[in-house]
Protein backbone atom coordinates (compact mmCIF):
# COMPACT_ATOMS: atom_id res chain seq x y z
CA UNK A 1 0.00 0.00 0.00
CA UNK A 2 1.40 3.37 -0.87
CA UNK A 3 2.69 5.43 1.98
CA UNK A 4 2.86 2.69 4.54
CA UNK A 5 6.50 3.32 5.39
CA UNK A 6 6.16 6.24 7.79
CA UNK A 7 3.69 8.73 9.21
CA UNK A 8 5.13 11.52 7.04
CA UNK A 9 4.62 9.34 3.99
CA UNK A 10 1.05 8.56 4.94
CA UNK A 11 0.29 12.28 5.09
CA UNK A 12 2.26 13.25 1.98
CA UNK A 13 0.80 10.67 -0.41
CA UNK A 14 -2.67 12.07 0.22
CA UNK A 15 -1.65 15.45 -1.25
CA UNK A 16 -1.94 15.76 -5.01
CA UNK A 17 1.36 16.49 -6.79
CA UNK A 18 -0.40 19.33 -8.57
CA UNK A 19 -0.80 21.10 -5.23
CA UNK A 20 2.93 21.07 -4.70
CA UNK A 21 3.59 22.06 -8.30
CA UNK A 22 1.21 25.01 -8.27
CA UNK A 23 2.51 26.31 -4.95
CA UNK A 24 6.09 25.93 -6.20
CA UNK A 25 5.41 27.97 -9.32
CA UNK A 26 3.64 30.65 -7.28
CA UNK A 27 6.54 30.91 -4.84
CA UNK A 28 9.05 31.10 -7.71
CA UNK A 29 7.45 34.21 -9.15
CA UNK A 30 5.93 35.75 -6.03
CA UNK A 31 8.91 35.66 -3.70
CA UNK A 32 11.34 36.70 -6.48
CA UNK A 33 9.24 39.77 -7.19
CA UNK A 34 9.12 40.48 -3.45
CA UNK A 35 12.92 40.45 -3.37
CA UNK A 36 13.15 42.72 -6.40
CA UNK A 37 10.66 45.18 -4.90
CA UNK A 38 12.46 45.21 -1.55
CA UNK A 39 15.75 45.96 -3.28
CA UNK A 40 14.26 48.66 -5.47
CA UNK A 41 12.74 50.58 -2.59
CA UNK A 42 15.94 50.42 -0.54
CA UNK A 43 18.04 51.66 -3.47
CA UNK A 44 15.50 54.12 -4.81
CA UNK A 45 14.90 55.96 -1.59
CA UNK A 46 18.63 56.40 -0.92
CA UNK A 47 19.26 57.41 -4.52
CA UNK A 48 16.62 60.12 -4.47
CA UNK A 49 17.75 61.43 -1.12
CA UNK A 50 21.41 61.55 -2.13
CA UNK A 51 20.56 63.24 -5.43
CA UNK A 52 19.20 66.33 -3.67
CA UNK A 53 22.68 67.75 -3.25
CA UNK A 54 24.27 65.86 -6.16
CA UNK A 55 21.81 65.58 -9.05
CA UNK A 56 24.51 64.25 -11.37
CA UNK A 57 24.30 60.76 -9.83
CA UNK A 58 20.73 60.05 -10.89
CA UNK A 59 21.14 58.53 -14.33
CA UNK A 60 24.29 56.53 -13.51
CA UNK A 61 22.84 54.95 -10.37
CA UNK A 62 19.71 53.74 -12.09
CA UNK A 63 21.82 50.70 -12.93
CA UNK A 64 21.45 49.54 -9.34
CA UNK A 65 17.68 49.61 -9.79
CA UNK A 66 18.08 47.59 -12.99
CA UNK A 67 20.16 44.96 -11.14
CA UNK A 68 17.27 44.52 -8.71
CA UNK A 69 14.76 44.31 -11.54
CA UNK A 70 16.80 41.52 -13.15
CA UNK A 71 16.03 39.40 -10.10
CA UNK A 72 12.32 39.63 -10.87
CA UNK A 73 13.02 38.65 -14.49
CA UNK A 74 14.84 35.52 -13.27
CA UNK A 75 11.72 34.59 -11.30
CA UNK A 76 9.48 35.11 -14.34
CA UNK A 77 11.72 32.97 -16.56
CA UNK A 78 11.87 30.05 -14.15
CA UNK A 79 8.15 30.22 -13.38
CA UNK A 80 7.38 30.02 -17.11
CA UNK A 81 9.81 27.11 -17.53
CA UNK A 82 8.17 25.25 -14.64
CA UNK A 83 4.70 25.93 -16.05
CA UNK A 84 5.62 24.36 -19.37
CA UNK A 85 6.73 21.25 -17.50
CA UNK A 86 3.27 20.74 -16.01
CA UNK A 87 1.47 17.92 -17.79
CA UNK A 88 -1.94 16.52 -17.22
CA UNK A 89 -1.98 12.84 -16.32
CA UNK A 90 -5.06 10.62 -15.95
CA UNK A 91 -6.29 10.13 -12.38
CA UNK A 92 -5.27 6.48 -12.42
CA UNK A 93 -1.61 7.46 -12.32
CA UNK A 94 -1.93 10.79 -10.52
CA UNK A 95 -0.57 9.34 -7.28
CA UNK A 96 2.02 7.12 -8.92
CA UNK A 97 5.54 7.50 -7.47
CA UNK A 98 6.85 9.19 -10.59
CA UNK A 99 4.07 11.78 -10.56
CA UNK A 100 4.69 12.47 -6.87
CA UNK A 101 8.39 12.98 -7.57
CA UNK A 102 7.61 15.43 -10.37
CA UNK A 103 5.39 17.45 -8.05
CA UNK A 104 8.04 17.58 -5.33
CA UNK A 105 10.69 18.63 -7.87
CA UNK A 106 8.62 21.58 -9.09
CA UNK A 107 7.93 22.61 -5.47
CA UNK A 108 11.60 22.51 -4.48
CA UNK A 109 12.67 24.26 -7.66
CA UNK A 110 10.21 27.06 -6.97
CA UNK A 111 11.41 27.45 -3.38
CA UNK A 112 15.05 27.57 -4.48
CA UNK A 113 14.50 30.22 -7.11
CA UNK A 114 12.12 32.29 -5.02
CA UNK A 115 14.15 32.54 -1.86
CA UNK A 116 17.54 32.85 -3.57
CA UNK A 117 16.17 35.78 -5.57
CA UNK A 118 14.63 37.26 -2.40
CA UNK A 119 17.96 37.47 -0.59
CA UNK A 120 19.77 38.55 -3.75
CA UNK A 121 17.33 41.41 -4.28
CA UNK A 122 17.70 42.66 -0.71
CA UNK A 123 21.51 42.38 -0.90
CA UNK A 124 21.76 44.25 -4.19
CA UNK A 125 19.37 46.88 -2.84
CA UNK A 126 21.46 47.56 0.26
CA UNK A 127 24.69 47.77 -1.73
CA UNK A 128 23.02 49.96 -4.36
CA UNK A 129 21.94 52.38 -1.68
CA UNK A 130 25.51 52.59 -0.34
CA UNK A 131 26.74 53.01 -3.91
CA UNK A 132 24.47 56.01 -4.46
CA UNK A 133 25.42 57.63 -1.16
CA UNK A 134 29.18 57.23 -1.70
CA UNK A 135 28.94 58.27 -5.36
CA UNK A 136 27.30 61.51 -4.24
CA UNK A 137 30.39 62.30 -2.16
CA UNK A 138 33.15 61.00 -4.46
CA UNK A 139 32.37 60.09 -8.05
CA UNK A 140 35.36 57.76 -8.45
CA UNK A 141 33.72 55.29 -6.06
CA UNK A 142 30.81 54.39 -8.33
CA UNK A 143 32.58 51.76 -10.42
CA UNK A 144 34.34 50.22 -7.41
CA UNK A 145 31.15 49.70 -5.42
CA UNK A 146 29.45 48.41 -8.59
CA UNK A 147 31.95 45.49 -8.51
CA UNK A 148 30.56 44.53 -5.09
CA UNK A 149 27.03 44.77 -6.49
CA UNK A 150 27.95 42.33 -9.26
CA UNK A 151 29.11 39.81 -6.63
CA UNK A 152 25.74 40.22 -4.97
CA UNK A 153 23.72 39.69 -8.11
CA UNK A 154 25.49 36.37 -8.77
CA UNK A 155 23.44 34.85 -5.94
CA UNK A 156 20.22 35.11 -7.94
CA UNK A 157 21.97 33.36 -10.83
CA UNK A 158 22.97 30.47 -8.54
CA UNK A 159 19.30 30.00 -7.68
CA UNK A 160 18.26 30.01 -11.33
CA UNK A 161 20.98 27.49 -12.24
CA UNK A 162 19.97 25.01 -9.55
CA UNK A 163 16.27 25.54 -10.29
CA UNK A 164 16.79 24.72 -13.96
CA UNK A 165 19.00 21.71 -13.20
CA UNK A 166 16.32 20.41 -10.86
CA UNK A 167 13.62 20.96 -13.47
CA UNK A 168 15.32 18.26 -15.53
CA UNK A 169 14.02 15.80 -12.93
CA UNK A 170 10.42 16.62 -13.78
CA UNK A 171 9.04 13.65 -15.71
CA UNK A 172 5.41 12.68 -15.46
CA UNK A 173 4.26 9.08 -16.02
CA UNK A 174 3.10 8.49 -19.55
CA UNK A 175 -0.63 8.25 -20.13
CA UNK A 176 -0.64 4.54 -20.92
CA UNK A 177 -0.02 3.07 -17.48
CA UNK B 1 6.28 2.17 -15.33
CA UNK B 2 6.08 1.57 -11.61
CA UNK B 3 8.34 -1.47 -11.92
CA UNK B 4 11.27 0.72 -12.94
CA UNK B 5 10.85 2.93 -9.86
CA UNK B 6 12.30 1.43 -6.68
CA UNK B 7 12.25 2.91 -3.22
CA UNK B 8 9.77 4.92 -1.19
CA UNK B 9 7.40 7.27 -2.98
CA UNK B 10 7.74 10.27 -0.69
CA UNK B 11 11.51 10.08 -0.19
CA UNK B 12 12.21 12.55 -3.05
CA UNK B 13 10.25 15.20 -1.11
CA UNK B 14 12.89 15.25 1.62
CA UNK B 15 15.73 14.93 -0.87
CA UNK B 16 14.64 17.91 -2.96
CA UNK B 17 14.03 19.95 0.20
CA UNK B 18 17.61 19.15 1.22
CA UNK B 19 18.92 20.58 -2.03
CA UNK B 20 16.69 23.63 -1.54
CA UNK B 21 17.94 24.14 2.02
CA UNK B 22 21.57 23.90 0.93
CA UNK B 23 21.24 26.62 -1.67
CA UNK B 24 18.76 28.95 0.04
CA UNK B 25 20.51 29.17 3.40
CA UNK B 26 23.98 29.49 1.82
CA UNK B 27 22.66 32.29 -0.37
CA UNK B 28 21.21 34.00 2.70
CA UNK B 29 24.63 33.89 4.35
CA UNK B 30 26.37 35.07 1.21
CA UNK B 31 23.88 37.91 0.78
CA UNK B 32 24.27 39.05 4.39
CA UNK B 33 28.07 38.97 4.13
CA UNK B 34 28.12 40.80 0.82
CA UNK B 35 25.65 43.49 1.91
CA UNK B 36 27.15 44.18 5.33
CA UNK B 37 30.76 44.32 4.10
CA UNK B 38 29.69 46.30 1.05
CA UNK B 39 28.14 49.01 3.19
CA UNK B 40 31.37 49.18 5.22
CA UNK B 41 33.49 49.44 2.08
CA UNK B 42 31.31 52.19 0.61
CA UNK B 43 31.35 54.21 3.84
CA UNK B 44 35.11 53.79 4.21
CA UNK B 45 35.75 54.60 0.57
CA UNK B 46 34.50 58.15 0.92
CA UNK B 47 37.53 59.03 3.04
CA UNK B 48 40.09 56.58 1.54
CA UNK B 49 39.18 55.73 -2.07
CA UNK B 50 42.52 54.05 -2.73
CA UNK B 51 41.76 51.27 -0.23
CA UNK B 52 38.46 50.16 -1.80
CA UNK B 53 39.80 47.52 -4.18
CA UNK B 54 41.90 45.98 -1.40
CA UNK B 55 38.87 45.84 0.88
CA UNK B 56 36.77 43.72 -1.46
CA UNK B 57 38.24 40.55 0.15
CA UNK B 58 35.30 40.02 2.60
CA UNK B 59 32.87 40.32 -0.33
CA UNK B 60 34.74 37.63 -2.29
CA UNK B 61 34.82 35.33 0.72
CA UNK B 62 31.08 35.74 1.19
CA UNK B 63 30.49 34.97 -2.47
CA UNK B 64 32.36 31.68 -2.11
CA UNK B 65 29.72 30.55 0.40
CA UNK B 66 27.11 30.77 -2.33
CA UNK B 67 29.29 28.54 -4.51
CA UNK B 68 29.53 25.92 -1.71
CA UNK B 69 25.73 25.85 -1.52
CA UNK B 70 25.44 25.63 -5.30
CA UNK B 71 27.81 22.63 -5.48
CA UNK B 72 26.02 20.70 -2.72
CA UNK B 73 22.56 21.50 -4.16
CA UNK B 74 23.58 20.24 -7.60
CA UNK B 75 25.18 17.09 -6.15
CA UNK B 76 22.03 16.33 -4.15
CA UNK B 77 19.52 17.02 -6.90
CA UNK B 78 21.37 14.91 -9.48
CA UNK B 79 21.63 12.11 -6.91
CA UNK B 80 17.85 11.73 -6.69
CA UNK B 81 17.18 9.24 -9.45
CA UNK B 82 14.82 6.49 -8.31
CA UNK B 83 14.82 4.87 -11.74
CA UNK B 84 18.58 4.31 -11.84
CA UNK B 85 19.25 3.65 -8.16
CA UNK B 86 16.69 2.79 -5.49
CA UNK B 87 15.86 5.80 -3.35
CA UNK B 88 14.53 4.96 0.07
CA UNK B 89 13.48 7.20 2.95
CA UNK B 90 16.99 6.73 4.35
CA UNK B 91 18.48 8.39 1.29
CA UNK B 92 15.89 11.15 1.42
CA UNK B 93 16.60 11.95 5.05
CA UNK B 94 20.37 11.77 4.44
CA UNK B 95 20.08 14.31 1.64
CA UNK B 96 17.86 16.53 3.81
CA UNK B 97 20.39 16.51 6.64
CA UNK B 98 23.31 17.14 4.31
CA UNK B 99 21.54 20.09 2.74
CA UNK B 100 20.57 21.58 6.08
CA UNK B 101 24.09 21.07 7.47
CA UNK B 102 25.77 22.79 4.56
CA UNK B 103 23.14 25.52 4.29
CA UNK B 104 22.95 26.53 7.93
CA UNK B 105 26.74 26.42 8.26
CA UNK B 106 26.96 28.72 5.26
CA UNK B 107 24.35 31.05 6.78
CA UNK B 108 26.28 31.36 10.02
CA UNK B 109 29.62 31.80 8.25
CA UNK B 110 28.09 34.51 6.07
CA UNK B 111 26.83 36.42 9.08
CA UNK B 112 30.25 36.23 10.71
CA UNK B 113 32.03 37.31 7.53
CA UNK B 114 29.64 40.23 7.09
CA UNK B 115 30.06 41.67 10.57
CA UNK B 116 33.84 41.08 10.69
CA UNK B 117 34.27 42.46 7.18
CA UNK B 118 32.32 45.59 7.99
CA UNK B 119 34.31 46.32 11.14
CA UNK B 120 37.56 45.22 9.55
CA UNK B 121 37.48 47.43 6.49
CA UNK B 122 36.55 50.47 8.54
CA UNK B 123 39.38 49.77 10.99
CA UNK B 124 41.84 49.05 8.17
CA UNK B 125 41.19 52.51 6.76
CA UNK B 126 42.40 54.07 9.99
CA UNK B 127 45.20 51.63 10.84
CA UNK B 128 46.76 49.83 7.82
CA UNK B 129 48.56 47.26 9.99
CA UNK B 130 45.20 45.63 10.72
CA UNK B 131 44.78 44.18 7.24
CA UNK B 132 46.46 40.83 7.95
CA UNK B 133 44.53 40.50 11.21
CA UNK B 134 41.23 41.09 9.41
CA UNK B 135 42.13 38.42 6.82
CA UNK B 136 42.98 35.91 9.55
CA UNK B 137 39.66 36.44 11.32
CA UNK B 138 37.81 36.14 8.00
CA UNK B 139 39.54 32.83 7.31
CA UNK B 140 38.39 31.50 10.68
CA UNK B 141 34.84 32.56 9.82
CA UNK B 142 35.06 30.88 6.39
CA UNK B 143 36.19 27.69 8.11
CA UNK B 144 32.77 27.47 9.75
CA UNK B 145 31.23 26.88 6.35
CA UNK B 146 33.87 24.24 5.71
CA UNK B 147 32.82 22.41 8.90
CA UNK B 148 29.38 22.03 7.34
CA UNK B 149 30.99 20.70 4.16
CA UNK B 150 33.03 18.17 6.17
CA UNK B 151 29.86 16.77 7.75
CA UNK B 152 28.30 16.58 4.32
CA UNK B 153 31.44 14.83 3.11
CA UNK B 154 31.16 12.18 5.76
CA UNK B 155 27.72 11.37 4.37
CA UNK B 156 27.74 8.75 1.72
CA UNK B 157 27.99 10.68 -1.46
CA UNK B 158 30.96 13.00 -1.39
CA UNK B 159 33.40 10.12 -1.50
CA UNK B 160 32.05 9.58 -4.96
CA UNK B 161 32.67 13.23 -5.77
CA UNK B 162 36.08 13.98 -4.28
CA UNK B 163 37.01 15.84 -7.41
CA UNK B 164 34.78 18.68 -6.24
CA UNK B 165 37.07 19.12 -3.24
CA UNK B 166 40.09 19.21 -5.54
CA UNK B 167 38.32 21.68 -7.74
CA UNK B 168 37.58 24.12 -4.93
CA UNK B 169 41.20 23.86 -3.67
CA UNK B 170 42.30 24.57 -7.23
CA UNK B 171 40.03 27.62 -7.43
CA UNK B 172 41.49 29.01 -4.21
CA UNK B 173 44.99 28.40 -5.56
CA UNK B 174 44.11 30.28 -8.74
CA UNK B 175 42.73 33.22 -6.74
CA UNK B 176 45.91 33.36 -4.66
CA UNK B 177 48.09 33.32 -7.77
CA UNK B 178 46.13 36.14 -9.37
CA UNK B 179 46.36 38.19 -6.18
CA UNK B 180 50.09 37.77 -5.89
CA UNK B 181 50.69 38.60 -9.51
CA UNK B 182 49.09 42.00 -8.90
CA UNK B 183 51.78 42.87 -6.40
CA UNK B 184 50.08 45.76 -4.70
CA UNK B 185 46.98 43.77 -3.74
CA UNK B 186 48.21 41.37 -1.06
CA UNK B 187 51.81 42.35 -0.41
CA UNK B 188 54.14 39.36 -0.03
CA UNK B 189 53.69 38.55 3.64
CA UNK B 190 54.02 35.20 5.34
CA UNK B 191 50.29 34.56 5.81
CA UNK B 192 49.59 34.92 2.11
CA UNK B 193 52.50 32.67 1.12
CA UNK B 194 51.53 29.91 3.53
CA UNK B 195 47.88 30.05 2.43
CA UNK B 196 48.94 29.82 -1.19
CA UNK B 197 51.18 26.84 -0.47
CA UNK B 198 48.52 25.03 1.54
CA UNK B 199 45.93 25.30 -1.25
CA UNK B 200 48.46 23.88 -3.70
CA UNK B 201 49.23 20.99 -1.34
CA UNK B 202 45.53 20.27 -0.74
CA UNK B 203 44.85 20.21 -4.45
CA UNK B 204 47.77 17.84 -5.09
CA UNK B 205 46.74 15.54 -2.23
CA UNK B 206 43.20 15.49 -3.49
CA UNK B 207 44.36 14.50 -6.94
CA UNK B 208 46.50 11.69 -5.49
CA UNK B 209 43.47 10.35 -3.64
CA UNK B 210 41.11 10.70 -6.57
CA UNK B 211 43.27 8.86 -9.11
CA UNK B 212 43.21 5.39 -7.46
CA UNK B 213 39.45 5.64 -6.90
CA UNK B 214 38.59 6.33 -10.51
Amino acid sequence: MAGSTSSWSRALVQISPYTFAAIGIAIAIGVSVLGAAWGIYITGSSLIGAAIKAPRITSKNLISVIFCEAVAIYGVIVAIILQTKLESVPSSVMYAPEALRAGYAIFASGIIVGFANLVCGICVGIIGSSCALSDAQNSSLFVKILVIEIFGSALGLFGVIVGIIMSGQITWPSNAA
Amino acid sequence: MSSSFSGDETAPFFGFLGAAAALVFSCMGAAYGTAKSGVGVASMGVMRPELVMKSIVPVVMAGVLGIYGLIIAVIISTGINPKAKSYYLFDGYAHLSSGLACGLAGLSAGMAIGIVGDAGVRANAQQPKLFVGMILILIFAEALALYGLIVVGSSKFIFDHLEYGCFSAFIWWLLCTCCRIKKGFLADDKACESFHLSTAVLCRLGLCVCDPIH
